[in-house]
């Protein structure tokens, strides 16, 4: 970390090889499109790079990244305008061959109900399910209290519970 | 009847792990005295462990090289010679004093369909290494144009799953070059040139064209996911009369 801070490519390479998947992942989760998630990923780890020497080293690495990760996923939906009309992207069946490749090895109907819930919430689902983080982990990252973490969380796997219901996939 | 909150939070916090033993206990007892409370708990553990399951996608796999051929250079080493000796009549000096100096380079996203699917697709290797392309990947097919109005090479690279056209040229005034390819599986994933002006590019279903002006090194970027066998023919014009066209054929297995 501190060689990466220093511009040590080799070491900054490290934190790629190391982040790049759940960054990636991360994003295509938020976005449902592996373009974007790309174009995310791209977008965090220079991000990353050129504010290496403001980064805290007394924070976790991954706090600061996944935050980095879900902020540039919210701008990319803010920017093509589908932060709230996202059920009508659910229900929508249009696929290109990478959507539809991502189908085959994706379950769908998680990403669709993913789809179809706020992105407050998804973001949340997002951090604890496909990251691994704890309650006071993605506290740290949204920088929002614990207890705001939970009663998101449940709300979300509610959401999500009824989405998955409705579209007969649960 | 609505469950309470204090039982919703202790079933989350259970499939969460993150419940006390205390907690725990209340928990238990809770469940065996109500089917609300256990209903709810055996759903939420399903939809846990559904999501909890879920696949992770890979990154594709020239991503990596791409962030870190963006990510610059702390020193910047000069080029060699050499390589522009062999490419260009103009003094070597100049060209490398320009690479030395970090390379003005352009990178020109067209807009296109494609492009909107998959900008900034694997452009930016070129950009730190356009003086030994080879880095970037073999040449799988290579042409030379020899006439009055253009002169050079024009190499087909592979760097899968991108096809790079890297064009090598000097033309004595503008020269259309259209490149065309009938697998449409193949589609145009980007553009960079060196310098800032004089080429200019566009880019339809299997076929692109390109204006190109003076000595110019530029590589256009085609993705070929399934790395299928490609014809690519290229056709020179010089004032709307055709004066070169050859095809540079790659293999990729299919």
């Amino acid at each position: 970390m501190e060689r990466s801070i220093k511009g040590d490519r080799q070491a900054f390479e490290q934190l790629l090889v190391r982040y790049e998947k759940p960054v990636y992942n991360a994003a295509y989760r938020m976005l449902h499109s592996r373009d974007d998630a790309r174009d995310v990923t791209q977008t965090v780890f220079l991000k990353v790079y050129e504010n290496l020497d403001h980064y805290d080293p007394k924070y976790r690495f991954f706090s600061w990244i996944y935050r980095i990760t879900l902020n540039e996923s919210i701008n990319v939906l803010k920017k093509s305008s589908r932060l709230e009309s996202l059920n009508t992207e659910a229900e929508s069946p249009a696929k290109g061959p990478e959507q539809q490749a991502t189908s085959d090895e994706l379950s769908e109907g998680v990403q669709t109900a993913l789809m179809a819930i706020k992105s407050d919430y998804r973001s949340i689902v997002i951090l604890k399910h496909f990251l691994g983080c704890s309650y006071q982990e993605i506290a740290d990252i949204l920088e929002i209290p614990e207890k705001t973490v939970k009663s998101r969380l449940y709300t979300a796997r509610q959401l999500l519970k009824e989405q998955l219901d409705k579209s007969g996939k649960h | 009847m609505a469950l309470d909150d204090n039982i919703i939070e202790l079933i989350n916090a259970d499939i969460d792990g993150e419940i006390t033993s205390d907690d725990k206990a209340e928990l238990a007892r809770v469940l065996e005295r109500n089917a609300e409370a256990r209903v709810m708990h055996e759903q939420l553990s399903a939809l846990c462990e559904s999501l909890d399951s879920e696949a992770q996608l890979d990154p594709p796999t020239h991503l990596r090289h791409v962030i870190m051929n963006q990510v610059p250079e702390k020193t910047v080493e000069p080029e060699s010679e050499s390589w522009l000796h062999a490419l260009f009549v103009t003094p070597a000096v100049r060209y490398a004093a320009t690479f030395a100096a970090g390379v003005i380079m352009t990178i020109l996203i067209i807009d296109s369909g494609q492009i909107e699917q998959t900008r900034f697709d694997d452009m930016t290797r070129l950009v730190g290494t356009v003086s030994d392309t080879s880095e970037y990947g073999p040449a799988v097919a290579t042409m030379t144009v020899n006439k009055a109005q253009v002169a050079g090479q024009v190499a087909l690279r592979r760097a899968d799953p991108i096809m790079i056209l890297d064009f090598n040229l000097a033309t004595s005034g503008p020269v259309d070059i259209v490149a065309s390819y009938t697998d449409r599986t193949v589609w145009f994933n980007g553009f960079a040139q060196l310098e800032a002006t004089g080429t200019s590019i566009s880019a339809d279903d299997g076929e692109i064209r390109i204006q190109v002006n003076g000595k110019r090194r530029y590589a256009v970027f085609l993705h070929n996911s399934d790395s299928r066998n490609v014809s690519i023919e290229l056709q020179f014009f010089a004032n709307g009369q055709p004066i070169h066209r050859e095809t540079l054929n790659y293999s990729g297995g299919r």
